[in-house]
Formats: C-alpha cells, structure tokens, sequence
C-alpha cells in the first residue's frame, strides 16, 4: 500500500469520523433544543467583535438546530452594566445571558447573581453537549469559578494588554542608525522602562523633527473616563512590581504603605511619574483617549509604540479599512522593572492585565435550561477557530492549532503565540467585589493628577488614604 | 355633581399615569435617600441612616463643586440662549431670500439626542482630529485641548449646550412676537417712541409670559444636564464639568451608591424648585401684584 493511499484513507476514515462526530453533535442540539422550541432567549452584553459573532453567527446558528430564538443586545460598557446588574439586582428575569467581564465576576458572585454551570449540568445531565467539556478551556476560564471549582461563565473573550510597534519604523535603516549614534544601542522592542522611555522620546523627536504627526508612544490618559485609571493600575503599576492596585486584600484591605498597603509606595510613585511622562510625549488627543481611542491612534499611524488591548490587535494588524499600518504591526512583552519578571514567572507578580469576559446565566432567569444549552453551544471548539478569525480571542486551547488560526497568527505577529506561551505572565483584575465602587470613589483625585492640580506623589497618598477610607465605608476594612 | 364626576374620570388615566411614573418613584427615591444603601457593600442591605446622607453632603466636597460648576452653567448657558433665541426670533420674523431653509437648518439640532450632540462635538473637538481645535489653531494659534484645560472643557460645554437649544428658545419666541398685536406697536411709532423704548415698555412686557415659560423649560433642563457632557468629556478634565446630573450618574450607577446617590437627586430637585421660585418671584409676581 503506498503512503498516498494510506494517508488518503485516513484522511477519509477521520473526514467520515469527524462527520458522524458532527451528525451526533446536531442530533443532540436538535434533540436537547426540542423540549425549548419558541423560548426566546434574551442576552446582553458589549458591543465588541466577539460579541457580534455570537449575535451574527453563532446565535443563528443556534436557532436553526434548537428552535430556540435568541436575541442578543449589544451595547456600550457602560450601559451593558447597567442594564445587567439592575436586571439582577431587581430579579425581573428580562436576561437569560449576561456578559460578564472577568473584574466584575467577584461582585457578581458575592450576590449570587449567577448560575453555577458546572452545578446545573451535573443536576441535569440530559443538556450536556457531547463536544462540552470544562477541560477544553484554557486557564482564563478560572476567573469564572468559585473556590470549589463551580464554573460561572463560558469564557468567550480573552485578551492580553500587550506591547505593539511599528515594525516599518523599528527596521528602518536611517531610524536605526539615528538612534543607535544616539542611545549606543540598536533599535529594538523595550525591555525596561528606560528603554521604552528612550524610543518614545527618540520617535517624537523624530516626529517633530520631519513635520510628521508622528509621536512615540500611545497613553490612554483620559481626563474624566475610568480608561485611564485603568491603565495605570492594571498595565503600568504591574511593571513597576505594584500588584492588586496595591491593596493587600490579605492585610484588611490595606492600601497606605504605613498599613501594609503598595498603593503609595516609592514603587507606585514612581510608576505614575513615569506614565506621566509618557503621556506628555504622547499625540494631543491622548488625554481624551479611552482603550478604542489608543487602537484608533496605533492604527492610524501617529505612534511607533504603545500598550494595546489585543481585541484590537488583529484588525490594527490585518484590515486595511481601518488601519494604515497593515503589515507593519510587532508584538512584545511589556518593558518590566528588575525583578518583575522573575515574580510573574514564579506566579507571585503580574506584567499586565489579561482581560476578557465570558457568558453567564442570571439564577434570575426564566429559562436557564435552554441559556445551558447556549452557553455549551458557544463553547464548542468546533466554531472556536472561525471566531478568533473574526475577533482575535481564545478560550478553547485547541484553537490555537487551527489552521487559519495561525495563518492569523503569522500576520499579527505572533499574538497567538505570545497569548499561549505568555498569558501566564498577565493577569486579570483582582479578585475584589468592589471594583466599581472603589474606582469611582478615587478616580476623581486621580483626574486631578492628570490634570495637574494634585501632585502626583500627593495624589497617590490621598488616593491611598481615600481608598481605605471608602473600603471601611462598604464595610471591607476593619 | 354629575359633571364633577366625569371630570374625575377624564382626568383619571392622567392621574394614575402621573402617580406611577412621578409621584411614586419619588416617593421611593426620598425613602432611600435616608437610607445606606450599596448593594456591593459588604452588607448589601438597605439600612436606615436617618438624615446622615444629607448631613454628609453637606461636607462632601464632590458635591459642593459639582454644584457650584452646574450653576455657573446653567447661568452662561441659558443666558446666552435668550439672548441669542430672542435674536435670531427677531431676524425670523423678517423677510429675507432663503429665510425658510434657514429656519429648518436652524432647528435641526434639537431633533437630535443629546448623546448624539455629544458625540458629534467629541469629533469635533478632539486635539489633533476635530475640526474645531484645527481651525482654531490655523486661525488664531489657540491650542484647544479640552481634555486639558478645565477653561476650555467648561466653555465647550456651554457652547454646545448653546448649540444643541437655542432653536428651541428662537421657537417659542418667534411664536410670542407673532401673536403680538400690532395696534400697540403703531401707537407707539405714532408717538415717537425709540426702538430701545419700544423694546423695553411694549415688546419685553408682552412677550414677558413667554420668555419666563421658556427660561423655565431651559434652566430645568440644563440643570440636568447629562448625555452630552458625559459623552463629550466623562466630567473631566478633572471635575471641570461634573455637573450634578454627572455626578449623581456616577454615584447611583457605576458607584451604585444609591442611598447616597437618592439624597443628592432629592437636593438637586430642591434647588431646582427654589431657582424656580426665585425666577418666579423676581419675575411674574411683580407684575401680578402691580395688577
């Protein structure tokens, strides 16, 4: 038998396996939706890539095997939560799905407003899809569990915070050369923050020097969204070796050095002067720049350098529609203090946020057996691949493998790989119940720095001491 | 009697209408409002504080500013539309070529939404992509960057404001100096009274009922102020433009602080009701009892 026709007959023998495989998975989305037909489920959740491909795909789809309709919201973050959490908080079952973004699942589970998937298909295993298995996520999926391992939320988005450059600009030859006579060095990719410092310096100068609207770094440092709160606490602080926001939950709740909190330590202080500094270089609109904001100035070609969601990595990356810098995009590691690196690799530090959400059922829910089945359905790995296509995300680890995966991969740089292989340095938001709460009770004074009516130095204390003034307030600190 | 009942029953559905979606959210709102309430506390449950939210609001510093930068608002912003309403209504009412499209263009900011002004004005405002701080720059050499200067955030909201209403004030007056009669005006004319007087002793006087309706309608509304500013500067830079409807937004939703949140709305729609009356009493109360 010749190897031709060995491999043609495997490939038909596992061409034949995977459709039977297929067969019975549609017999049971048939057979499961049947007992539901004319239930209408009702989602919210944030207007993002993802979150269209499950109104625009994946929920169709749905319909056509199960019967089951599905109407699917999307909308702005801030509204998503507020339709959400009122919804839930008042028990008036309008929302079958909610997103749930990873920070926010602390708040969500300390009012039990969700349902314990792991639970609800252990008590009923006649809606447990043949293809779902908890196993096939990969470890973002538990952020969504409680300590005894209930899983609350089918991760459906998971992103890095990562570090994207002009490769065009970083391999130019006469850019090269200009920076080398200057800093003694190549130009490449920052591995600290003097490095990075220095390219965002060099590529402003160079921006003003040729009359060019360009500059060396993004910041998003807006002066009134909580954007730009986020980006320090979640993507600066953690490179400086400032974990938590610096709240040592561990230690009441402490945020004020003399407490034992980090929240003012030379470390954060210094971290924030730091940022400061970049987001003076950075172009004019970076103080009204939110996390879109920051993509749309990368994709417009103002900056060589900058800290990017990953969501938007793939269409800055790939769609020429929206970016001019198509082809011309490198991914890195975020530049890190001594010593921080060492930490994240031994899981006691962070160098940046992972970010992501996934889907969860409301207890408030008139129909959580037919959302069980939706929220499986989402989670198959056979409609992973085509979804992180269409929006660069991964929650299923056998996606990564796929072929127009990564052929994806290979034009974003090796996003992909950096999220697989390096994901476990980033982390999400700590696992704290009052994000929201504690954010905007200090973010005013942290206006006020970037502003530059509070020092920053000043303003980290009395950020340090107001947070622990509010967390006594919610009754967290003792 | 029989008429008295029929009354009742026409007026009913307003009433119940007016009860469920006016009286009684009130009634609630000023219930939690002496209550502590944040569902993401550590005790989630309502727990009866007596007048301790008032009492903290009078010491809260976030407030007291938020207030102070709404009234400064509200001043400029409906101020400069009264004036300007009145004269466009002026210019309206005479004829010039084109006078028709130029009204219909002129009212169409007010059928947008506010979060849609809102939006409009980030796009034209934004540092280095609107067309706003572009022209600014070419012409003046003036460097408008409103997520920096709390001036210029301030001014920007006012204008838009100014944008967004002023239609509505040109349209209610144009609708006062229409009904006017003429004989009064041809009197006056007959007896040699100025332009200024004629403004001042006939004009003013008659439209007077209009423009205090219209000052009414347009302080409220400012007062509340949110959509727009929200989406054009979050409240910031800093707190330049936390106006109370901001600041009460972010207390009751993403703060859920909602006993907290209650007491601040409760005292909002106090001073509103007071500016009110004052306007009242400065304005139309005088010239009933001249009566």
């Amino acid at each position: 038998m010749s190897i031709g026709y060995r491999i043609s007959a495997s490939a038909l023998a596992l061409g034949l396996a995977a459709s039977a495989a297929f067969a019975q998975t549609d017999d049971f989305w048939r057979q499961a939706g049947a007992q539901f037909e004319g239930v209408t489920l009702h989602g919210v959740t944030e207007s993002t890539p993802p979150s269209n491909y499950i109104k625009d795909v994946l929920a169709p789809q749905f319909t056509e095997l199960t019967g089951i309709n599905v109407e699917i919201e999307t909308t702005s973050w801030d509204q998503m939560y507020d339709k959400a959490i009122k919804d839930m908080e008042a028990g008036t079952g309008i929302y079958d799905m909610v997103y749930i973004e990873q920070d926010i699942i602390y708040s969500y589970l300390s009012r039990d407003f969700l349902v314990n998937i792991s639970q609800a298909l252990a008590d009923k295993p006649e809606l447990k899809a043949p293809n779902f298995d908890e196993a096939n996520f990969t470890t973002f999926a538990d952020y969504f569990r409680d300590e005894d391992g209930g899983l609350y939320g089918i991760p459906m988005e998971a992103f890095i915070k990562l570090y994207l450059y002009r490769t065009d600009l970083f391999a130019d030859p006469e850019v090269q050369a200009a920076f080398k006579e200057q800093f003694g060095r190549d130009l490449a990719p920052a591995k600290t923050h003097e490095e990075y410092t220095q390219i965002a310096e060099f590529f402003t100068k160079l921006g003003q020097d040729r009359g060019e609207d360009l500059w060396g770094t993004t910041a998003q440092a807006h002066t009134g969204h909580p954007a730009s709160w986020y980006e320090y606490v979640e993507s600066v602080a953690p490179t400086f070796g400032v974990y938590n926001w610096g709240i040592n939950a561990e230690n009441n709740f402490a945020a004020t050095v003399e407490n034992g909190g980090s929240m003012n330590s030379p470390e954060a202080k210094e971290a924030l002067r730091w940022w400061l500094h970049l987001r003076d270089i950075a172009p004019p609109e970076s103080s009204a720049s939110t996390w879109s904001e920051t993509a749309t100035t990368f994709a417009a070609g103002r900056v060589a350098q900058g800290l990017i969601y990953g969501e938007n990595a793939a269409w800055i990356a790939s769609d020429e529609n929206q970016s001019r810098v198509v082809g011309n995009v490198g991914v890195a590691l975020p530049p890190v203090a001594e010593g921080v690196m060492e930490a994240a690799e031994s899981g006691e530090g962070y160098i940046g946020y992972y970010d992501g959400g996934a889907f969860g059922i409301p207890v408030s829910s008139q129909n959580q057996d037919a959302a069980v089945l939706f929220a499986q359905f989402i989670a198959q790995p056979e409609v992973q691949a085509q979804w992180a296509v269409a929006a660069p995300r991964i929650t299923v680890s056998s996606t990564y493998d796929a072929p127009e995966v990564q052929e994806l991969n290979t034009s974003l740089g090796g996003y992909f790989d950096l999220l697989r292989d390096q994901g476990k340095l980033f982390a999400g938001a700590p696992p704290f119940p009052f994000h929201a709460q504690l954010r905007e009770a200090i973010s005013p004074i942290f206006y006020q720095i970037l502003t530059g009516d509070i020092e920053p130095d000043a303003g980290l204390d009395q950020m340090a001491a107001k947070t622990e003034e509010e967390l006594t307030a919610l009754g967290y600190r003792k | 009697m029989r008429s008295n009942k029929l009354g009742w029953m026409l007026l009913a559905p307003t009433l119940v209408i007016l009860g469920l979606f006016g009286v009684v959210p009130f009634i609630y709102v000023l219930w939690v409002s002496f209550h502590q309430w944040n569902p993401f506390a550590a005790n989630p449950e309502m727990i009866a504080n007596g007048a301790d939210n008032f009492r903290q609001l009078v010491f809260d510093t976030g407030f007291l500013s938020s207030l102070s930068v709404t009234l400064a608002f509200v001043f400029f912003a409906v101020t400069s539309e009264l004036i300007l309403g009145y004269a466009l209504a002026q210019a309206f009412m005479k004829d010039f070529p084109g006078k028709a499209f130029f009204r219909t263009i002129h009212t169409l900011p007010l059928i947008m939404a506010p979060i849609i002004v809102g939006s409009i004005w980030k796009l034209m405002t934004t540092p280095s992509i609107g067309i706003i701080p572009d022209l600014l720059d070419s012409w003046f050499g003036y460097d408008l960057n409103i997520g920096q200067s709390a001036v210029a955030a301030f001014v920007t909201t006012v204008v838009m404001d100014i944008w967004h209403w002023t239609p509505l004030v040109t349209l209610s007056l144009i609708a006062a100096l229409v009904a006017l009669p003429a004989d009064p005006f041809e009197q006056a004319q007959i007896d040699g009274a100025s332009k200024r007087q004629i403004f001042w002793h006939i004009t003013l006087p008659m439209i007077r009922p209009a423009i205090v309706a219209t000052v009414f309608i347009r302080l409220m509304d400012a007062l509340r102020v949110v959509d727009e500013v929200l989406m054009l500067t979050g409240g910031g830079p800093g707190s330049a433009t936390r106006y109370i409807g901001v600041h009460i937004f972010r207390e009751v939703f993403p703060r859920t602080n909602y006993g907290y949140g209650s007491a601040v709305s409760v005292v909002v729609l106090y001073i509103t009701i007071l500016v009110c009356w004052l306007l009242y009493v400065g304005l139309i109360a005088p010239r009933n009892n001249k009566a």
